[in-house]
């Protein structure tokens, strides 16, 4: 069932209004990190390991004029271990240990250097003296497995950190394979990616030695959660740190937790007593900040001869990097979760073996285990339309879940909520069939559509299914909605803004809730001092559907107690009132009424009340969701490949989607666009790349590339609104789903375009080195 | 033998106000703008001339703050994106990127906006500009689409008026 947008819908959700932040961001007024300065502030830099693997034996401050200089020794005495927060089944490590002497990859935190300028710590870096034993490493999980690998943890025994299976039972899986009459196979591997958000990561530390609080300037994507993990890390109280994120340059989950780095520098400020700022520098962002995916998947679909699918499997060798990040092994079993996808399986699973290697850590990235899990079935869906000879479209649609069929639960756990799969699929067909082919007289340029689709979790989460997976990260939104003397009307989350938009649509939700224009209304986010609890905080497209959520019932809320004060006031029933343009009337006589601007004063001042109602205009709301939920799309791409020279140029691509109710329209086709756009890079660029022994080659913007203008198109995007029927005002996340289906649906184009090459096509990213190779395999160079 | 100079005095005008400092003749000309004049509008993203986040103008030349010293704009007129316009009254190219939704995070934003200035005043085209001059910038969120069409929405005022 589709459903069309309510009538009775107030007008502001639904509609473009321009963002409430872009002005000061346009002129240069935006208060990103590395804007803010406090009087005294000193400068730190970070020292770091410049050898993959070994022993650091010796750091020695020597001579160095910094005003205060600290190695592992002292940091690891002066702090707890910083605890690891989705934990795996058997998971041995729990916790990263601070001021670690061994030394795993290239990039690890040793110490700090604090003086009057950042250049000035650099100067004093350079004569600290540190002695590193340097030891044989090893950078990818496959080869970490050898038996002869270099262990980096011999007290483990092995590099296979964990392993353990989601779905069906695997002897159930295994019957129902051995039973099916046709299994496509492949090995697929998803490389190693990083978010590359604009602004670094940034810390400004403050302590306080007269109140011995610390406040921290951070750009994070997730305040209260840092704050705690800060507190207990330094031994602190939490009530003694408050976090303040600002403007925040871009996230895409790579500041979604506290990074040892980010502690040392607060320490520095502790030990000094003086304001200490630190922001990472590029080159430093490519070793010290979470990397992602770097997944290799031995992969299995099962089907009838008709092209019915049965069963859905694979094996997942997951690169956790030199520990495990905050989520561990999260994005694999992620993978695992949504393999399925919008599709009929009856059984489905995942073996997930999580490997220790010479490398930064892997943590999470805008699409989180289901881009991979996107690229694996959605090569798989066109590889057996290939096999059976059937169009990869139509074999989509024999087997996708229909809507009658919702809610449905698969056999990963997930039950998805509403939609219709099949619809998204045809729009695009519908597009692309009216798409005229572009004419080429050069043969050596071929062209190919390539399609993809999907299902998405957005919105974690219930806060039970988190404790069921072992998320240590509470699933609900809280929100505060306040209407002040004035008539003006306060609005506060613990989500965050990244560049989402979230403070315009939080708004727009607040302000129709209560009858009042957009400037009537302000959100605050970011301060931990200020905003309510968030244990997540702005990951994992949760901001609108679980924040939202809870703006929508807190507002809705306040909007009853402002209709039963102005009831009273009016001697009418609260039935009969509405509240439009900052006045509460009677229905159909506007005459008769209330401003909000005089109800809200004598609220405030307790006068002119009902019986038993109290003087505040303010509502809290927790929003705990019943379910997660699930947004679904389908992207075409239209390629050309130079046979000549494997560059590939995207020439048109198409979105049909369903996010459930859409807040703002604008700001969703912008979410998609620029979702689409990292896929792009996904598909045809981006690969960190390290040497055999954990050397990193990625570490400027001139080896890891990026999508420029000219490499991504327009995009035609087509909306419908099924709306989440658990979740109040009926959103579902849209953050991730552009990133999820691109790179595949770009890969299945250059499949389709050239088809000799099509059972190739394992790996991304499609780099015109990689393809040329692949088209002289294929016969398709003219030597 | 003297000693290596390593302060020197420079004299500039910035947004149209005349500033005379003395700087470490290792300083960034970005670094100079950010912490000396308190010019943080102007972002800084790679420090290897690669992102563009850093654009500024200098004697109408559109340039990376962070590949020059800010000894070498002595003498010069530099502006910034605080020198475009402000809260209350933007300029028509800060304006057409605010209605296109033609920024996200907004980090990159103050380069691309100066870039796009510098070269509407030597007479690209807006074909030019969406084709050429964007794709020396780097924007992780947009997906650049809104930047072409908050382009092509300021040319058409422009052209109007």
């Amino acid at each position: 069932m589709t459903a069309s947008i309510d009538a009775h819908r107030p007008s502001l959700v639904g509609s473009s209004v321009r963002r409430v932040n872009d002005p000061r961001l346009l002129t240069g007024s935006g208060r990103f990190v590395d804007d803010i300065s406090l009087p005294g502030t000193l400068h730190a830099f970070i020292l770091r390991s410049t050898v993959a693997h070994g022993r650091l034996i010796s750091f020695e401050s020597g001579e160095s004029p910094a005003d205060i200089v600290l190695g592992p020794d002292d940091i690891a005495a002066a702090t707890e271990p910083l605890p690891f927060v989705w934990i795996a089944p058997d998971q041995q490590h729990l916790h990263l240990p601070m001021g670690d002497t061994t030394v795993r990859y290239v990039g690890q935190p040793l110490g700090i250097t604090v003086a009057r300028t950042r250049a000035e710590a650099e100067d004093a870096a350079e004569l600290v003296e540190m002695t590193i034993d340097q030891f044989p490493g090893v950078a990818d999980s496959l080869a970490a497995l050898e038996a002869d690998a270099p262990l980096l943890y011999p007290d483990h025994g092995s590099n296979l950190a964990v392993d353990f299976h989601i779905g069906d039972d695997p002897d159930v899986l295994e019957a129902a394979m051995a039973a099916a009459p046709i299994i496509v196979s492949r090995r697929l591997r998803i490389p190693r990616i990083a978010p590359i958000p604009l602004e670094t990561r940034g810390v400004l530390a403050d302590w306080n030695v007269g109140t011995e609080t610390l406040t921290v300037w951070m750009s994070t994507q997730t305040p209260h959660h840092v704050r705690d993990q800060l507190a207990h890390v330094l031994r602190l109280r939490i009530d003694q740190v408050r976090i303040i994120s600002g403007d925040v340059g871009g996230g895409f989950g790579a500041k979604e937790h506290l990074y040892p780095d980010e502690v040392m520098v607060c320490l520095a400020s502790i030990r000094l007593g003086v304001p200490v700022k630190w922001v990472e520098d590029r080159n430093e962002h490519f070793t010290a900040t979470c990397h992602a995916r770097d997944a290799v998947h031995d992969a299995r679909l099962a089907m009838t001869q008709d092209g019915v699918f049965l069963a859905i499997h694979t094996k997942v060798t997951g690169n956790l990097g030199a520990h495990f990040s905050n989520v561990g092994t999260g994005p694999f079993r992620v993978s695992g979760l949504m393999l399925p996808g919008p599709y009929r399986v009856v059984n489905a699973g995942a073996k997930i073996s999580g490997v220790f290697t010479n490398t930064t850590p892997t943590g999470a990235y805008r699409g989180f285990g289901m881009q991979e899990a996107a690229w694996v079935r959605e090569r798989l869906v066109d590889e057996a339309a290939r096999e059976l000879g059937v169009d990869p479209l139509e074999l989509r649609l024999r087997n996708v879940i229909s809507s009658e069929e919702l809610p449905h639960l698969t056999p990963t756990f997930q039950e998805y909520d509403s939609g219709d799969y099949a619809r998204s699929l045809t729009m695009v067909r519908d597009r692309v069939r009216a798409h005229v082919p572009i004419v080429d007289p050069n043969p050596r340029i071929r062209r190919g559509i390539g399609f993809a689709t999907h299902v998405e979790f957005t919105g974690l989460g219930p806060s039970v299914m988190q404790e069921i997976v072992g998320f240590r990260l509470g699933g609900y939104e809280t929100a505060v909605v306040r209407m002040e003397p004035d008539g003006s009307v306060f609005v506060s989350s613990g989500v965050m803004g990244m560049g989402q938009g979230i403070e315009t649509t939080l708004a727009q939700l607040a302000a129709d809730c209560l009858g009042v224009g957009m400037d009537r209304v302000s959100v605050h986010l970011g301060d931990t001092a200020q905003a309510p609890y968030s244990a997540a905080g702005s990951i994992a497209s949760r901001s609108m559907t679980v924040g939202g959520g809870a703006v929508v019932t807190a507002a809705n809320t306040l909007r009853e107690k402002i209709l039963r004060i102005a009831a009273h006031r009016l001697e009418a029933s609260a039935q009969d009132l509405v509240i439009t343009e900052g006045r509460v009337c009677i229905k159909g006589d506007s005459s008769v009424g209330i401003s909000l601007e005089e109800l809200a004063e004598y609220s405030w001042l307790g006068w002119k009340l009902p019986e038993g109602e109290t003087p505040d205009l303010e509502v809290k709301f927790v929003h705990d969701p019943s379910n997660i939920s699930y947004p679904y799309a389908t992207h075409a791409a239209a390629v050309a490949v130079d046979l000549d020279t494997g560059q590939v140029q995207i020439e048109r691509y198409w979105v049909a989607h369903d996010s459930g109710v859409v807040v703002n329209p604008r700001i969703v086709d912008g979410q998609i666009a620029g979702g689409v756009a990292q896929g792009l890079g996904i598909a045809l660029f981006e690969k960190v790349l390290y040497e055999e022994n954990g050397q990193p080659n990625s570490t400027t913007f001139l080896d890891y590339l990026i999508p420029l203008a000219s490499d991504v198109p327009d995009i035609v995007m087509d909306h419908f609104e099924t709306p989440a029927p658990h979740i109040p005002g009926g959103m579902k996340g849209v953050g991730e789903g552009g990133t999820i289906v691109a790179p595949v649906a770009i890969g299945n184009a250059i499949a389709a375009a050239v088809p000799e090459i099509a059972g190739l096509i394992l790996e991304t990213p499609l780099s015109p080195g990689r393809l040329w190779e692949l088209l002289r395999i294929g016969g398709l160079i003219n030597e | 033998m003297n000693a290596p100079q390593t302060v020197m005095a420079i004299n500039l005008v910035v947004n149209g106000v005349q500033v005379a400092r003395e700087v470490e003749v290792r300083t960034l000309l970005s670094t100079f703008l950010r912490d000396d004049l308190g010019l943080t509008g102007t972002h800084v993203a790679c420090e290897h001339g690669v992102c563009g986040s850093c654009t500024i103008l200098v004697d109408s030349q559109s340039v990376r703050s962070c590949l020059l010293l800010a000894v070498q704009v002595d003498g010069t007129n530099v502006e910034t994106v605080e020198g475009l316009g402000s809260l209350g009254s933007l300029s028509p190219l800060q304006d057409a990127m605010w209605r296109e939704h033609g920024l996200q995070c907004g980090f990159c934003t103050p380069g691309i906006l100066m870039s796009i200035e510098g070269e509407v005043r030597s007479g690209a085209s807006a074909e030019a500009i969406c084709d050429e001059v964007l794709s020396g910038h780097l924007c992780r969120c947009t997906g650049y689409q809104n930047i072409r069409t908050a382009i092509h929405a300021y040319f058409a005022t422009k052209d109007e008026s």
